[in-house]
């Protein structure tokens, strides 16, 4: 396993580095001088070239990138262009919001798709398949933003069992941050499920009539021990890999779903960013993404190979 | 839903490579793909929603009752009325008419969206995938940072650079849906270089242009339509979001988007302000998925997954057997003894058909199988010797059903059991192993815990010494070093490593009876002589009775004592071996023996079956082996024949006394 996690470590490396790549180019790719744009409108030619110079703009690009990713390597990430506050403490300040709520909403995917596709795989056509299909088919076409609004609505605002905005750190109380991230974590959560089941119907159906769950039935195991350890271990693999590709769908559509609930996560964060061109601080938020995104790849990865002992180096 | 991201398409299509020729058979038959297409019961309604949205949109201005920009101060926050069917907004702008103008939105963005996505993927996909090499290399890397990146974070990146507004963003949703026309492109241009490299069509002199032309963009189509339609709805829920978030379209321009940033501002009070847009958008993404899936599963071979539900899932609700009525009745038979391993009277296996009469695969097998001894059920495939042997252990696939007048494994009636009863009889009474060993095994699981887990849930061990006893077992069976391998998983063993371990399995809990259904057909012919000696010392330790299927005579003459030939459901003929081979009374059974390369005489042509086994359901009323018979007369076709039971040699041929046939020498 240490192998395993020790060859994936090393092939992120090039990845990680044209991330890095495309992100920083941000700065050239922007029409005009960003310089210009942090100074306004009226401010004197002076004033445009001091910031210039303060922003590092005269040096080459080589240059400016490698003292971009040095700095961002110690844990720098520079300071956004419209106050001085720095880019890796406004990230840092608000991943473990979004982060919590993406996980929240992984559980709640994992919960939903993982049952549904399992019901549904057990009797291929019956009337609990049927409404699963049918039911991962809507899922898949609802708004998660729109399903927050809804939810907001019905569990907020008319039965008040939930809060409708707002956000409660788990350190803070375990029981209202729970109650903070239901909805949105519920909102953000079903896309995902609708595609977990889906893969998990169709790996199970496939599963259940290979030659290995016949003998472990034939050598008189019961038929839940076989779904539920020998088959579910080998349905699994294909469900890992598109839950790795649904944790990045759904670290960015925390993004939405904590608009609708006026949670202060990177949402906010970035949308405000964009809007003012605060180039430093999408940058922050998108090399930290990515980095979250990376360790979660990681960590899929182990687990296919935990389940999947093909998978392993020998 | 998931937002922006190339690939959270439903069922997302895989860049791998989709069938050849997948195109040709939508050019080729354009007819049979509409008729698949619009049997799907969805396609219709899909359809008319997305002709409603084509229709809305491009005739707004003239089917919308109002100005979506007409505000009306007086008016605001109505709820539907005559004059304003979805009531009004904040402004009191009509929320009907903005829903229509939106759908107007929603087309112009589609359309930006998915020209940028086309236009830049495929031809970049088509020149890597050609080009191979450090092209393909540089630009798969840069492809594969971001996908890696969440789809939002890579639009936001485009949005700070071009800024906002509808076009810019729908720009930046194209440059990250590119990516995934541009691996399906690639994929599918490298699929068919490997084919062109077979054909050779290079030495043959066809130019790049003529190979692009001819072999690549047939084949590209089927696959880019589906993909075009899932990129559709993914994009329409992107727009929506980045309109929501006011990245794209901007106030007070009417989207989908935008209506919701208003109904969430006012949500509290007016939660009907949220209704008309987010339907809108749910039904129309809906819609275009299922137009998606449905040109998928008519067009797609190789394309996605294929959702069909395949029939023969295995009993996991129900117990294949069902009792009919007391085993009471048993026909008399010869040499059926008391203490037999296991005795089927009468096993009848049935599966509803489509058109409603249930197919019988199996009709009245009876035969029985004595402690320390080896029958042997020979047969063609397809003839029905496999699903006996799963009635026997109560496991004929569903939705198949067996009854039977009795089966008895050790005395106990299996065909009456309850299915609590049945799972304790599977293992420890009787077991099997299967013909392909390495697909037998669990592949996620360890040999060791395979068979120590048997051991804890049937023996009642203990973790500890369930394990001690499994290396016992794999060291019984011949497996070197078997403390060491233990820990082996499947896939680390060879067919035979791994039939000796299934059988090691099979026979943890020391059956009385062990099904053999095929064992040794996927084995090398030198494993296949070590495999079957295993199994007969085996055998003789432990006193089991054997039912070994097969269909290979060499096989038969080797291991088992007697046998049965099975032929279209039923048992011809059943007798010792070395009688059976000597003097076969069936004339199913002589062409058996006369196909054998063996019993072939020097000089002489390996004699054949003319013909092929009658699928059920199409079997004859009379002899079912009668239309391939060189003996065949009008009196065998006349009335089922009855298999003689008072022969110690049985066999069902009506001139079975009259008849001399060839044995094998």
């Amino acid at each position: 396993m240490l192998k395993l996690a020790a060859q994936r470590l090393v092939a992120l490396v090039p990845l990680l580095f044209i991330v890095s790549l495309l992100t920083f180019s941000i700065t050239d790719l922007l029409p005009g001088n960003p310089a210009e744009l942090i100074v306004g409108d009226d401010a004197t030619q002076e004033q445009v070239d001091l910031v210039h110079e303060r922003l590092g703009l005269d040096q080459p690009w080589p240059q400016r990138y490698w003292d971009w990713l040095t700095n961002a390597l110690g844990g720098d990430l520079g300071t956004s262009f419209f106050n001085s506050v720095e880019v890796t403490d406004a990230v840092l300040l608000r991943l473990p919001v979004t982060l919590s709520l993406t996980l929240a909403a992984v559980v709640v995917a994992l919960f939903i798709g993982i049952g549904a596709g399992l019901i549904a795989a057990l009797r291929p056509g019956g009337w609990t398949d049927r409404a699963a299909t049918a039911g991962a088919t809507v899922g898949q076409a609802l708004p998660n933003f729109w399903l927050a609004l809804i939810l907001a609505v019905v569990f907020a605002v008319k039965i008040r069992w939930f809060p409708a905005t707002g956000y409660t750190p788990l350190t803070e109380s375990p029981g209202a941050w729970l109650r903070s991230i239901t909805l949105p974590a519920i909102a953000l959560g079903v896309g995902a499920a609708a595609i977990l089941a889906r893969q998990t119907r169709s790996a199970m159906v496939g599963v259940l009539q290979t030659d290995y769950v016949r003998a472990a039935r034939a050598q008189g195991l019961s038929a839940r021990r076989v779904v539920l350890k020998h088959a579910l271990k080998n349905a699994m693999l294909p469900v890992v890999t598109v839950l790795a590709f649904q944790v990045t769908v759904l670290l960015g559509g925390a993004i939405i779903v904590e608009q609708v609930f006026a949670v202060n996560g990177l949402g906010s964060l970035a949308v405000t960013a964009v809007r003012r061109q605060d180039v430093p601080l999408v940058q922050g938020v998108v090399i930290i993404s990515v980095i979250v995104v990376v360790l979660v790849q990681l960590a899929t990865d182990l687990l296919y190979g935990y389940l999947n002992p093909k998978a392993r180096p020998s | 839903m998931t937002l922006v991201s190339p690939d959270s398409g439903p069922g997302a299509p895989p860049a791998s490579r989709p069938g050849a020729g997948a195109a040709s058979d939508l050019l080729g038959s354009r007819q049979r793909f509409a008729r698949r297409f619009f049997a799907k019961r969805a396609v219709i309604p899909a359809s008319l929603i997305v002709l409603a949205v084509l229709v809305a949109g491009i005739f707004a201005p003239w089917l919308a009752p109002y100005d979506p920009l007409d505000q009306s101060l007086l008016d605001t926050m109505q709820g539907p009325s005559w004059e304003h069917w979805l009531g009004t907004d904040d402004l009191g702008r009509d929320v009907l008419s903005r829903l229509i103008f939106g759908a107007r939105i929603v087309l112009i963005a589609v359309a930006q969206a998915m020209t940028v996505a086309v236009v830049i993927g495929v031809p970049i996909g088509l020149f890597i995938g050609y080009m191979g090499g450090w092209w393909d290399r540089i630009v798969m890397r840069v492809v594969e940072a971001v996908i890696s990146v969440p789809g939002i974070m890579v639009v936001i990146v485009i949005i700070t650079v071009l800024g906002t507004g509808l076009t810019k963003a729908m720009i930046a949703l194209g440059l990250l849906f590119s990516t995934a026309f541009l691996r399906l492109a690639r994929g599918l241009v490298i699929a068919e270089r490997e084919e062109l490299y077979v054909r050779a069509a290079r030495v043959v002199g066809a130019g790049t242009g003529r190979i692009v032309r001819k072999q690549i963009l047939p084949n590209i189509a089927a696959p880019l339509i589906v993909q075009f339609t899932l990129t559709t709805a993914a994009v329409l829920l992107a727009e929506a979001g980045l309109s929501f978030l006011g990245l794209a379209v901007q106030p007070p321009d009417a989207s989908w988007g935008t209506m919701l940033t208003t109904a969430s501002r006012f949500i509290n009070l007016h939660p009907w302000l949220a209704l008309p847009p987010g339907i809108a958008i749910a039904l129309v993404v809906l819609a275009v998925n299922l137009l998606g899936d449905a040109i998928r599963d008519s067009i797609g071979r190789g394309v996605g997954e294929t959702a069909t539900l395949r029939p023969a899932a295995r009993d996991f609700s129900a117990a294949g057997t069902g009792a009919d009525g007391a085993p009471a009745s048993q026909r008399e038979r010869t040499g059926v003894p008391s203490d037999a391993a296991l005795v089927i009277s009468s096993l009848d296996v049935q599966f509803p058909s489509p058109r409603g009469v249930p197919l019988t695969v199996v009709s009245d097998v009876s035969l029985h199988v004595r402690p320390g001894e080896t029958l042997g059920l020979v047969g063609e495939s397809g003839c029905g010797k496999s699903v006996t042997a799963m009635a026997v252990l109560g496991l004929v696939p569903e939705p198949g059903a067996a009854t039977a007048e009795a089966i008895l494994v050790g005395g106990q009636d299996v065909a009456a059991m309850s299915r609590r009863d049945l799972q304790h009889i599977r293992g420890t009474q009787a077991a099997a192993i299967f013909q392909d060993p390495t697909t037998s095994l669990n592949p996620a699981f360890r040999i060791g815990d395979q068979l120590s887990e048997i051991l804890r849930i049937k023996r009642g061990m203990t973790r500890k010494a369930s394990r001690r006893r499994a290396v016992e077992l794999l060291e019984m069976v011949g497996i070197p070093d078997a403390a060491a391998r233990a820990r082996a998983f499947p896939h680390e063993l060879s067919g035979g490593m791994a039939q000796r371990v299934a059988i090691a399995r099979a026979l943890s809990c020391e059956p009385k009876l062990l099904i053999a259904d095929e064992p040794t057909t996927a084995l090398d012919v030198t494993v296949q002589a070590e495999v079957l000696a295993l199994l007969r010392d085996l055998q003789r330790e432990l006193g089991m009775g054997m039912l070994f299927i097969t269909h290979d005579l060499a096989v038969v003459a080797d291991i088992c004592d007697r046998a049965a030939v099975m032929y279209a459901g039923e048992i011809v003929e059943e007798a010792e071996v070395t009688e059976l081979f000597a003097n076969p009374r069936h004339p199913y059974t002589e062409g058996l023996l006369g196909a054998v390369p063996q019993a072939a005489h020097r000089g002489t042509a390996l004699r054949a079956i003319p013909g092929v086994v009658p699928q059920p359901g199409e079997w004859p009323t009379g002899c079912r082996f009668a239309p391939r018979c060189p003996y065949s007369t009008t009196q065998c076709t006349a009335a089922p024949v009855e298999i003689d039971v008072q022969h110690a040699h049985q066999a069902r041929c009506v001139r079975a006394a009259e008849l001399t046939l060839d044995g094998a020498e």
